[in-house]
């Protein structure tokens, strides 16, 4: 909402600067969000009469004028404008001048004539974009006054941002009140004096209230034989000054008292009410109206509308009709001043997709006790500008008059709550400035207290305006905004620190991403929503349940329009997207939530592709391969204390069929691995190869045990031994180690794979593995004889089982 | 004889000055010292001499035999320096030749800044907690004090599911689900996801958000200040001014809009400020009595405060990103930055 500084002074007085007064609001809770000045450019233009006019001796399309601008001296001035003539007002740039274009006035010379000024078209003074020629002022303007000053332009404009709880500050007055509790100083109220004549109102209307829930009071007033027509200057200036349409002087008066009083209102044109009554009723069903921007509308029986005695004329505290709307041939008018319920309004607002400055009110809440006093001051504006006689009394039906809240506040609990050490009279003061009625309480065993202390008890009556004060703690908090939030201590708190619980998802998260982030990876963050034809992209089967994703009622877009079930697909446009802008080093992953049917578990999701490295001398690029994504998998298991897991070969379509892999942890799928799938790699548009990997999070963190205990180093040394077996090429390169292992006993320590050879070397359809066998005992130093005879069982048995052959 | 002595001497330290390998040095040795040597020979005439002769040039012979042994010393070690010098000239690299780094991947700059927000916390005594991101109306808006039809409502512009649950608009949920299952005292940071219906080069559909929550038995607005002053001194610098200003939302009452003097021009008023010196960066308050009641806290017994900040919009400060959809492009270029 806008207001004005000049206008906010007719209500209340201040000395505040715009800046000071912003800062002021601010802090007290109404938010200033611009400031801005208005007329800035016209310092230096003044108000003009031009008393003659001679031909220019040296151009037929100039004139030379003599202009009074109030001083002993007439300026001559040379002009242009064809609108110019004897007698004409007209702002003048003085010598000194600055317009809004730039240009400088200075004395000049035109066509060998001095020049002392120039006189103003709209354009010029950057008022409008009429440049056809001068503007023309009102004969009756002050010769030699400001032009701002004489426009009603010497003003600024503020905008404020109104919370929703604050329906009262939706006004000048309202603005004013909280003026008035940061300087204590009175409101002035509009003075209304209403001339009434001799016609009864209850004679030639009626109101009727059919909804009382919806419609707690009704107002209305006539007023007869108005002339219809524009609004006087300073009138139009203030509307438009805050951003509201002028329309004619009976919608501009509304709008004015709307703006003064946070009441909305409406005129009807009186003879266009069938049977010339008011009745306040919801929509029958299959009802239709057609509303002031002129479009029909359908209404619904939970719908409040005003009607006539046939059919409604306005959409109830959201927009008037179009058929009952004051136009130029209006006589009689029939002002409406009401209150509506909220929620009603609120609901019909939005069903009907309408936002008016009336219906933003009602559905904060209005003010029923302002319904009168902005009745009677509209009636008062209307009389005063539009002429007419304004009928006797007010039709004032009022079902649902409410007596005022009464709540019991508590100093004591005042500064509990803030952490303040106020005294009583202090708070009393803060909440008599914003017009809280206060009655001190007598506490039960004490004697008549003078003044009230810290052990008082306030009751505390709510004003009417004041909709958002129903209990205790809102009476805080008004202390608390005019006390000052600045002057509320600043402290650490005293409470004890609750006990921390450790949380293993977290400790789990936070390892994986410190171990990829050494690894190479960067870490990407993704939206939540994807577009569902990510999971055929992917080539997930058809059975799968992670196709069965969330799906949005009110996507952005269909590329944002279903929840992702896997982090893979946004990986892989990540990749995509990258790969487009020529970046192919791509090691990137992501750690996040899915939702899987009504689950949220977390993720880990991983991608290389294109060349990884840093592509310098020592350290060149390389193209990833499976070994590269399955070590950042183990190493992700190892920095989780993870050693009991293995991997298996599967038929998942997103991977290469031979090249992919799922992680078992006691022989449960807990992620997966590999190269994708050509077609994956196609849909994705990647001219390289790409390898990917997920991990559940929630089956790392269940399955991790941080717990670090000592094991006694080994005293006995170990003792290597080497071995060289050729297999069949298919076989599996971890089925010799199981044996080792199994053959060796307590007695193996380690086995390590360090080489896999296929070639000449061997014959066709084999392969050599070696193998690196650390044998040692805890209980005393092998000999050499123990450690071969173990070998050679080892050896055998290597034979037995996988008709493995020694290499020489 | 005395004068062949003499010679030699003369001759082997002349020969010295010349010696520049090992090889010559031990070759000249032996021309002198070697069983042929020319010294050998010459104390092999010594059996010819006179008994009055002979310990006077027994005693000159070891004085120039001891004389020449240290000056072969002498050149050895010289030897020895000059050519271990020219070997490590020889093994000279180019040191500018870039370093094998190891490749550092980086994380991404709103979870940097979402990590040490949680860092500030938790040294005051605030356990991280998560909470889903699917909700319920009930969690989202009405438990937080926030009804149907309540025009607050309007500010969150709400994504709905099709089986009627929404994606949460803000963390707050989370302190609804922690105080139904905690009794006081309960501290918490809850980061996070929060999702609002809005694409443009200051909002993004998906965005972070650091939700706190301090219960206890007493807990005062002017500790609500003191947490937050803290935290932007951590955050943003100790000379960092902080502002409270009254707003409004539906479950903390008092409420505050909580400013910081403008990182950029510190408080002098520029355009990142709009020229006020103050930028909004959180939402804080009073726990509302009505949410107390909605988890079965009783208002009287406990009191509390919340806050919230979006982390995208603190990361911005220090970033200046113009468009922060920027954040989810996931641009290696863009990551590589931070
Ligand atoms: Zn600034």
């Amino acid at each position: 909402m806008n207001i004005t500084l000049n206008w906010l002074k007719n209500y209340i007085d201040f000395d505040f600067a715009a800046e000071q007064l912003a800062e002021k609001l601010t802090m007290l809770g109404v938010e200033v969000e611009t400031i801005k000045q208005l007329g800035v450019a016209l310092d230096g233009v003044v108000v003009g009469k031009v008393i003659s006019i001679k031909p220019h001796p040296n151009a037929d399309k100039l004139v030379l004028c003599q202009v009074d601008i109030g001083k002993k001296d007439k300026l001559q001035i040379v002009c242009g404008a064809p609108n110019v003539h004897d007698g004409m007002v007209a702002p003048v740039a003085t010598i000194g001048t600055e317009l809004h274009s730039g240009v400088f006035i200075k004395k000049t010379k035109i066509r060998g004539e001095e020049s002392y000024g120039m006189l103003c078209s709209e354009n010029e003074l950057g008022i409008s974009p009429d440049a056809a020629g001068l503007m023309e002022l009102s004969p009756e303007l002050s010769i030699g006054t400001p032009l701002t000053e004489a426009l009603g332009l010497d003003d600024t404009v503020l905008e404020l941002e109104i919370t929703p709880n604050r329906p009262d500050c939706l006004s000048l007055i309202g603005v004013a009140r909280e003026v008035r509790a940061e300087t204590g100083n009175e409101l002035k109220h509009p003075q209304i004096e209403l001339n009434e004549s001799d016609t009864e109102i209850q004679d030639i209307t009626s109101v009727t209230i059919d909804a009382p829930e919806l419609c707690p009071r009704y107002a209305a007033r006539i007023i007869k034989d108005v002339k219809v027509g524009e609004s006087p200057d300073w009138l139009k200036q203030r509307l438009e000054s805050v951003g509201i349409a002028v329309i004619n002087n009976i919608v501009d008066i509304t709008n004015y008292v709307l703006m003064e009083y946070g009441q909305p209102l409406h005129a009807f044109d009186y003879h266009k009410l069938n049977e010339n009554r008011i009745v306040v009723r919801c929509a029958a069903e299959g009802e239709r109206i057609t509303t002031l921007d002129e479009y029909e509308r359908k209404l619904t029986p939970d719908m409040l509308v005003i009607a006539d005695a046939e059919k409604p004329v306005a959409v109830a505290g959201v927009m008037g009709g179009h058929e009952t709307e004051i136009t130029d041939s209006t006589r009689d008018v029939l002002l409406e001043s009401a209150y509506f319920s909220p929620s009603s309004i609120r609901t019909t607002a939005k069903t009907m997709g309408l936002n008016t400055e009336a219906s933003y009110r009602f559905e904060r809440g209005a003010d029923p006790e302002n319904v009168i006093p902005a009745l009677n001051r509209a009636a008062q504006l209307i009389a005063e500008l539009a002429g007419g006689t304004l009928c006797k009394g007010i039709v004032d039906v009022y079902p649902g008059k409410r007596e005022p809240i009464q709540i019991t506040l508590r100093p004591e609990r005042v500064n509990f709550i803030l952490g303040t050490e106020l005294e009583a009279t202090e708070i009393e003061q803060i909440l008599s400035r914003l017009g809280f009625g206060i009655e001190m309480v007598q506490q039960e065993g004490r004697d008549q207290e003078v003044a009230p202390t810290e052990d008082s008890v306030f009751q505390i009556t709510v004003p009417s305006f004041r909709v958002d004060i129903t209990r205790e703690i809102d009476l805080i908090e008004e202390v608390a905004r005019v006390y000052g939030y600045d002057n509320i201590p600043t402290t650490l708190p005293k409470g004890d620190i609750p006990v921390l619980v450790p949380n293993k998802l977290t400790e789990v998260r936070r390892r994986i991403k410190n171990f990829l982030l050494s690894s190479g990876m960067m870490e990407a963050i993704n939206y939540s929503f994807v577009h569902p034809n990510c999971f055929e992209k992917i080539r997930l089967s058809e059975d799968n349940p992670l196709r069965d994703a969330l799906k949005l009622q009110n996507p952005l877009s269909p590329e944002m329009s279903v929840l992702r079930s896997t982090l893979i697909p946004s990986l892989l446009n990540n990749a995509q997207h990258n790969h487009n802008h020529q970046i192919n080093n791509i090691a990137l992953f992501e750690i996040s939530t899915v939702f899987v049917q009504d689950k949220e578990p977390a993720r880990v999701s991983g991608i290389l592709a294109g060349e990884i490295g840093d592509g310098v001398y020592g350290n060149p690029y390389k193209h990833p391969d499976f070994f590269d994504i399955k070590g950042i998998v183990e190493g992700a298991l190892e920095v989780c204390g993870i050693t009991d897991y293995a991997f298996k070969l599967t038929d998942e379509p997103t991977f290469h069929p031979g090249r992919n892999a799922e992680l078992l942890l006691d022989s449960k799928r807990i992620g997966i691995l590999g190269e994708a799938h050509p077609e994956v790699l196609e849909n994705y548009e990647l001219p390289y190869k790409a390898y990917l990997f997920e991990l559940d999070l929630n089956a790392l963190a269940g399955a991790t045990d941080f717990a670090k205990r000592f094991k006694l180093i080994p005293i006995y040394p170990s003792i290597q031994r080497d071995l060289a077996i050729v297999v069949d090429k298919e076989m599996q390169s971890d089925l010799p180690i199981d044996i080792i292992y199994s053959t060796g006993g307590k007695l193996v320590e380690s086995v390590k794979l360090f080489d896999v050879y296929v070639g000449d070397q061997v014959a066709e359809g084999k392969k050599s593995l070696a193998y690196t066998i650390m044998y040692h005992s805890a209980t005393e130093t092998l000999t050499d004889k123990a450690v071969n005879d173990l070998h050679d069982k080892v050896i055998r048995k290597l034979n037995q089982e996988l008709n493995a052959e020694l290499r020489m | 004889m005395k004068e062949e002595l003499e010679a030699i001497q003369t001759e082997v330290l002349q020969a010295l000055k010349q010696i520049n390998t090992q090889d010559q040095l031990e070759s000249l040795r032996i021309e002198y010292f070697g069983r042929k040597g020319k010294f050998t020979d010459v104390m092999k005439g010594m059996g010819k001499l006179s008994k009055e002769e002979r310990p006077i040039l027994g005693k000159l012979a070891n004085e120039v035999r001891s004389s020449l042994s240290d000056a072969f010393e002498t050149a050895k070690t010289e030897l020895d320096c000059k050519q271990q010098e020219q070997q490590l000239k020889a093994e000279s690299i180019d040191i500018t030749l870039p370093g094998r780094k190891p490749t550092l991947g980086k994380a991404h700059p709103v979870m940097q800044v979402l990590q040490r927000t949680e860092e500030i916390f938790m040294q005051m005594g605030f356990q991280v907690v998560t909470g889903p991101e699917v909700e319920t109306e009930h969690y989202n808006f009405d438990a937080l004090n926030t009804p149907p039809n309540h025009p607050a409502r309007d500010l969150h512009d709400t994504f709905y599911l099709t089986d009627g649950h929404l994606l949460r608009t803000h963390t707050s949920p989370v302190q609804i689900r922690v105080m139904e299952n905690q009794q006081p005292p309960v501290r918490i940071i809850v980061p996070g996801k929060a999702y609002r219906v809005d694409y443009d080069v200051s909002h993004t559909p998906m965005f972070h958000q650091v939700e706190g929550l301090l219960v206890d038995r007493h807990v005062t607005f002017s500790e609500l200040k003191g947490v937050l002053v803290s935290f932007a001194r951590q955050m943003f610098g100790a000379q960092t001014q902080m502002r409270f200003r009254p707003h409004f939302f539906p479950f903390t009452e008092p409420s505050a809009e909580v400013d910081i003097s403008c990182t950029v021009c510190q408080g002098k008023g520029c355009r990142s400020c709009g020229h006020t010196g103050w930028i909004e960066i959180l939402g804080a308050g009073a726990v509302d009595p009505e949410v107390f009641r909605a988890v079965n806290y009783d208002p009287e017994q406990v009191t509390g405060f919340a806050f919230g900040m979006g982390v995208e919009r603190i990361a911005n400060l220090q970033f200046r990103i113009p468009d922060i959809r920027t954040f989810y492009e996931n641009d290696l270029r863009f990551l590589h930055q931070f």
